[in-house]
């Protein structure tokens, strides 16, 4: 059932994102962009009006980027199947966003893969518990 | 001396104000609700629990809304397009200022309806919000105060609650890029058409920008299994729209925020 939650369709995550635009707008994300990055998660903040996941990112240095990526907010997701735990410290992911215009190491949640190939999305109508 | 008499002029003059505080109170003091007050709630159609915007049922214009949006006046319409041309990235929620009526009751997150004796509460999960509205025969104020959520009377009309608000902050649009005049009134018709789903149809006039009454229609799902979440915006805000209306985001700190 979780699983069924989660894996709703990318059509549906679109259609949804009109939510994230009650708060605020898509100005600094490159919504037409995909980028994919992978690595492992240092921080999962369960905040309003966002939830922001913080991943160290493997670079050319050898060394890793901490990217930080938006999400819904707990009110929302927390409806939706996920809880404060749906990502843990130490997790490998590998995400899906719509990068930061600017070029920082940020962006828009768009879905994760999980190691165990759980996919999360952010969408779907809501469930009563 | 002439300090002691001084003092009892003082004296005199505070006990004079706190008589008269006390009888314009009196003047306004309204009944406590009784236990037939409290009885006759439950006459009423059962609007308790949390409700939420079912998805497809309009966000922020409401199913129903012309596609063009409201019916501008010709200065209204200049007014909007300019504000298009500034191009403004984001609104002041972006920095958490919330957005007031009518744009409150179009949020994707629930809200709670709570009935009392001569009164409607609706607790607003979005931006942890509340509106009151009165529905023990006052009526509206002559000359409101300015507020995000207006000021709101309400009466029963048979099963539909009519909920009338006037007086808004300046603050609060009534559409996108469309400021609202002073005498803005907002009419809201919520009724259930069926056990578990509420319509609450808006009216809003406005004489100074708008040419027709512009109504929306919104479809909310009762939930029965839920409760409202906190939602406080400043907890962790990273959006931010500057004075210049660009928008941002502010990866700094990521420790902050944390909610472990």
């Amino acid at each position: 059932m979780r699983a069924a939650i989660l894996g709703l369709s990318i059509a549906i995550a679109m259609a949804s994102g009109a939510t994230i635009a009650a708060h605020h707008s898509f100005a600094p994300f490159n919504m037409q962009a995909e980028k994919t990055i992978a690595g492992t998660v240092k921080q999962f903040d369960w905040t309003n009006p966002h939830t922001w996941l913080w991943v160290d990112v493997p670079n050319d240095q050898k060394s890793t980027d901490t990217w930080a990526i938006e999400g819904m907010s707990p009110n929302f997701l927390g409806r939706r199947g996920w809880s404060k735990s749906s990502l843990k410290p130490g997790d490998k992911v590998t995400l899906v966003i719509r990068p930061l215009r600017d070029g920082s190491k940020g962006g828009m949640f768009v879905r994760a893969t999980m190691a165990d190939g759980r996919v999360l999305v952010q969408s779907g109508e809501p469930t009563d518990p | 001396m002439r300090h002691v008499q001084t003092r009892h002029v003082v004296l005199v003059a505070t006990m004079l104000a706190v008589a008269w505080i006390h009888i314009s109170a009196q003047t306004t003091a309204r009944p406590a609700p009784t236990a037939t007050d409290w009885a006759a709630l439950a006459k009423l159609p059962d609007f308790t629990g949390v409700w939420e915007i079912s998805m497809g049922g309009g966000g922020g214009r409401g199913r129903g809304a012309a596609p063009q949006g409201p019916a501008l006046t010709p200065a209204a319409a200049a007014r909007r397009k300019q504000l298009q041309s500034e191009a403004r990235e984001d609104s002041p929620t972006a920095n958490c200022v919330p957005p007031g009526m009518p744009g409150i009751m179009g949020q994707p997150y629930p809200m709670e309806f709570l009935l009392t004796p001569g009164q409607v509460t609706i607790a607003i999960e979005a931006y942890q919000q509340i509106r009151h509205i009165y529905t023990d025969g006052r009526p509206l104020p002559a000359d409101p105060d300015l507020r995000f959520h207006g000021n709101s009377i309400g009466r029963w009309e048979g099963d539909t609650l009519v909920a009338e608000t006037v007086g808004f902050s300046p603050q609060t649009e009534l559409d996108r890029n469309v400021p609202h005049g002073d005498s803005m009134r907002i009419v809201e018709r919520f009724r259930l058409t069926d056990p578990n789903t509420m319509s609450i149809e808006t009216t809003i006039t406005d004489p100074d920008v708008l040419t027709a009454p512009y109504t929306t229609t919104r479809v909310l799902k009762r939930h029965r299994n839920w409760t409202l979440a906190e939602y406080i915006c400043q907890e962790n805000n990273r959006n931010f729209v500057d004075a210049n209306g660009k928008a941002g985001v502010n990866l700094s700190n990521p420790s902050a925020g944390s909610a472990k």
